[in-house]
């Protein structure tokens, strides 16, 4: 399994930050990530989908068939009042633990 | 909540779901493609591993495994029907063993609200009984505040209808008895305490559907027919429908209130007697309290019923209850029962368990082709395991039904063989399909999951669990025969030796003095007269007096501890005719004096208990019990007879001279030159003669011997049956083993035989390992059997556990069956045609 050092709940974390502003399809998240990341965060689609297809059954994104830029029939995710909550659930977290961490690189 | 509906949402469109992401990521893989080409993976396993976050991925690789477990096993027929039949077989008696269990004691019996009834059992720590005295009950019943109702039943014996030759069996319950069961009638009305509660109220009588139907020939006008019962006029108020089943197991026919006993038994105090053990008593617990709380009140009210009773109270007397709304109650012997056939049943299913297991081992080797391949197309050895333990699960099943329907085909012959009530039915409820199930599965980890690793680890080519499994396979296969063999020899012991007195031509009267108010001189006088009168009779050779007749319904059993062993004595109360009348000799010392008292006749059995080698006459009998004043001298040794304990062997019996007060509890034996029964009725008329108020019971001694043998005779035809399952069994897997080994080596017996090796060198070598196994299955069986068989003591009676006629006799049955089982297939691999098993492959 293609899987690149990225932690499942960092992940699920920002695709739900990029799909907070507007509904993208799969690819479109992968490279929102790759390009907001300055290139450095590779999302593979063997851990894009199962990521996708858990917030599916958690109810945090909702999908629905659109037209892609390229004509093509694709499924676009968005979020629900679900997925927001659990955004900012995620988000203090994650900020919590990250200060957690800068104090003892900071201070240890 | 919504996770759940959404999850089974997608298990319903999940083809339709796949489709979707495969076009996804086909999507996904177009727009990278335009980029970058790395990172190509499976985009299978892509989409099956996207798949696993809605957890249902365990479903389609079930349906997957399940379908190529079916394919797999209808390609070779012969080894799934061999499976299925060995596993028919040994789960099959199991489930059978256990439906039986759940019929009478797991369902309820079919009466309103089964959960609280109880029965109540009168116990110390010495003494038990089921039999209460009437004013002990009542005294319960008047001030138990944790019993919502109490009832108490009380047997008689046979009392004769009209002038119909045939005995009625009648049972006495107080009135409250079918309203508080809740039984509708289905003629009439049935008891009622309002009714029937007093003295004074109108004898009335109930009956049984089927008495109704078989003895008045279903009269339509049978409510408000009088009947005479021992000549008494009742009158018939109702008719109990057919699926009537009885608290506690009665069988009676006719049914009638506790108050009217003093009249249809004349003279009988038992309604008043504080002392006289006469009904059982069966109560209904209270909404919201437990047993334990109703044994707690019972045991203050028992303190309090002493003052009022201080004689007929026992020391340390307490009430036991035992759930009552079961076909069964279960005692502490039932259990023990349960427990032994129930251990029997699973080494039946273990056996047929190794024996399947060699099977699949044997099997891994043709199949490792098959498995090599899948696993080097990727497959894990997770996978592969998962595979085969779903084929063994498949064969389980599969034998499971069988067992089923096997199981529901027995018990059906069995309950139209029995007569039993139409209420017991065969067929099978929850339980008994959870057991099936559970066992079925249990089955297939036991056969399936030992060969499934090994295959799976490609591991099978070695012997050694092959020899584990045959080893484990005899060894319960020789505990299973001797066990059989312990059991069937026990009752051989029991049916073909003498039980030491001669019952064939002997009949037993009792003409129930005591019951019938008779005083000890009024009761002695009508004794002597019946004696003289008998005596007098053409063709009655002896007469003698005897309290506790043979085969009666009243057995005395008294515990002692002597020399600091526990002893059982059968005690008894006779006249010094008795030893003549039932040929048992006198082999020490003399017989009872007219009037002697203080003395006592012991067994040879007791004798040679007590006094190792010395004469006991002239002494005490020894006791480790504290003594309290003059005690009996020994005065002769006579015979063992189990008059009381046919099947105890062990039994040991005591004698005293009937006395004075002895007279209204004693019966009568009656030894005639001819057929015992034409007796009868010249007893019937001289009985009538003296007292027609009395109506003596009469039984055949030798009939009551040959319903007693009939019911040993149909154990040991179990217990044979069971043997001979073990025996079927053991047989099948050793042919199928060492056919499978001998065709695994059929170009080496080929190469073999061309260069001109003796054919019996080389059945020699083929055999040469399962002779280890084998021998050491033996060995463990008969330790397992040694050991396991000191649980059987209590119904081994008359021989040994340690028997070794019986141990001998399985372990060489064994070894003939295995014998031939190894012989016969290893023969036929030797007849092989050399220049085609070698021109093979």
């Amino acid at each position: 399994m293609p899987k690149n050092g990225m932690p499942t709940g960092a992940l699920i974390l920002l695709i739900l930050r990029v799909l907070r502003s507007s509904s993208l399809h799969g690819y479109a998240i992968a490279q929102r990530i790759h390009i907001l990341s300055s290139e450095i965060l590779h999302v593979e689609e063997g851990v894009l989908y199962p990521a996708l297809q858990k917030m599916l059954l958690k109810g945090w994104v909702t999908s629905e068939w659109g037209i892609s830029e390229t004509n093509r029939k694709v499924r676009f995710y968005s979020l629900t009042a679900a997925g927001r909550h659990q955004l900012e659930a995620q988000q203090s977290d994650y900020d919590r633990v990250t200060e957690a961490i800068q104090t003892i690189l900071r201070t240890a | 909540m919504g996770e759940l509906l959404r999850r089974l949402n997608y298990l319903l469109h999940r083809r339709q779901h796949d489709r979707e992401l495969e076009a996804e990521m086909l999507f996904h893989r177009e727009m990278m493609g335009k980029q970058h080409t790395r990172h190509f993976g499976n985009t299978l396993a892509l989409r099956e591993h996207a798949r696993e976050a809605w957890g249902w991925t365990w479903i389609e690789r079930l349906l997957q495994d399940l379908t190529y477990a079916l394919r797999i096993l209808r390609r070779s027929p012969g080894f799934t029907f061999t499976a299925v039949l060995v596993l028919t077989i040994g789960i099959g008696v199991n489930i059978a063993a256990f439906s039986l269990f759940d019929m009478v004691a797991l369902k309820p019996l079919p009466l309103r609200d089964p959960a609280s009834l109880v029965q109540l059992q009168r116990r110390s720590p010495t003494r038990t009984t089921t039999e209460l005295p009437l004013p002990q009950i009542e005294f319960y019943r008047d001030h138990a505040r944790t019993l919502s109702a109490v009832i108490a039943i009380m047997g008689v014996p046979p009392v004769t209808l009209d002038d119909d030759p045939q005995p009625a069996h009648l049972t006495f319950v107080s009135p409250n008895y079918f309203t508080e069961i809740g039984v509708q009638p289905a003629l009439g009305r049935l008891l009622n305490p309002t009714l029937d509660g007093t003295l004074t109220a109108p004898p009335v009588v109930v009956l049984t559907s089927t008495f109704w139907k078989q003895r008045l020939n279903a009269d339509p006008a049978i409510i408000g027919r009088v009947l005479h019962l021992n000549g008494k006029a009742v009158t018939v108020a109702g008719v109990i429908p057919s699926s009537f089943i009885s608290l506690g197991n009665n069988s009676a026919d006719l049914w009638m209130p506790i108050p009217q006993q003093p009249y249809l038994v004349e003279g009988s105090k038992l309604l008043t007697d504080p002392g006289a053990g006469s009904s059982r008593m069966f109560a209904r617990l209270a909404p919201g309290t437990t047993a334990r709380a109703a044994e707690q009140e019972l045991l203050t009210l028992t303190a309090q019923m002493r003052t009022l009773y201080p004689n007929d109270v026992w020391d340390n007397q307490f009430i036991l209850s035992l759930p009552a709304g079961h076909p069964q109650i279960m005692l502490p012997d039932v259990i023990q029962v349960e427990a032994m056939i129930s251990v029997l049943m699973l080494l039946i299913l273990a056996v047929a368990c190794a024996n399947l297991g060699g099977l699949l081992l044997a099997r891994g080797i043709t199949r490792e082709h098959e498995i090599g391949i899948r696993i080097a197309i990727g497959a894990s050895k997770q996978r592969i395991l998962r595979q085969l333990f779903t084929e063994s699960l498949v064969l389980a099943l599969l034998g499971s039904l069988a067992g089923l329907i096997v199981s529901i085909v027995a018990l059906r012959i069995l309950l139209v063989l029995t007569d039993a009530p139409p209420s017991f039915t065969a067929i099978p409820d929850w339980r008994i399909l959870a057991f099936a199930f559970s066992i079925a599965f249990l089955a297939a980890i036991f056969f399936g999951l030992t060969p499934a690793l090994q295959i799976a680890r490609q591991k099978h080519r070695k012997p050694i669990a092959r020899q584990v499994l045959v080893t484990a396979q005899v060894a319960a296969s020789c505990v299973l025969l001797i066990v059989a063999g312990l059991l069937v020899r026990a009752m051989h012991h029991t049916l073909y030796n003498s039980p030491g007195f001669e019952y064939q031509s002997v009949v037993s009267v009792d003409p129930q003095l005591g019951q019938h108010g008779y005083k000890p001189t009024a009761a002695g006088l009508y004794l002597a007269q019946l004696e003289a009168r008998l005596r007098a009779q053409p063709g009655v050779l002896s007469v003698a007096l005897v309290k506790f007749p043979p085969m009666g319904h009243t057995v005395a059993r008294t515990g002692t501890e002597i020399q600091g062993k526990h002893l059982t004595i059968y005690p008894n109360t006779v006249d010094p005719d008795y030893f003549r009348t039932m040929n048992m000799p006198l082999l020490l010392g003399r017989n009872f004096l007219p009037g002697e008292q203080h003395v006592t006749i012991i067994s040879e059995s007791l004798a040679r208990r007590i006094n190792h080698g010395e004469s006991p006459i002239g002494k005490p009998v020894p006791t480790d019990d504290p003594v309290t004043g003059q005690q009996d001298i020994v005065i002769g040794v006579v015979g063992n007879a189990r008059i009381n304990a046919l099947g105890d062997t062990d039994a040991t019996e005591q004698y005293w001279p009937a006395g004075p007060n002895d007279m209204p509890y004693i019966s009568l034996v009656v030894k005639a030159a001819g057929p015992a029964s034409s007796l009868s009725p010249a007893i019937k008329s001289i009985s009538q003669s003296l007292d027609p108020k009395l109506f003596p019971e009469i039984r055949s001694l030798e009939s009551l011997f040959d319903e007693q043998v009939k019911v040993v005779e149909r154990l040991a035809a179990a217990v044979s049956l069971i043997g001979l399952v073990a025996l079927l069994l053991a047989g099948i897997g050793i042919i199928g083993l060492v056919a499978y080994t001998a065709s695994q080596r059929a170009k080496e017996i080929a190469i073999r035989l061309a260069l001109g090796a003796a054919r019996i060198q080389i059945l020699r070598t083929i055999l040469s390992q399962f002779a280890l196994p084998v021998a050491l299955g033996i060995l463990t069986g008969i330790a397992l059997a040694a050991t396991a068989s000191t649980g059987l003591r209590r119904a081994l009676y008359g021989i040994s556990n340690l028997d070794p006629t019986s141990y001998a006799a399985a372990t060489l049955l064994l070894v003939l069956i295995l014998l031939i089982a190894t012989v016969l297939p290893a023969r036929r691999a030797l007849r092989v045609d050399i220049a085609k098993a070698l021109h093979n492959d």
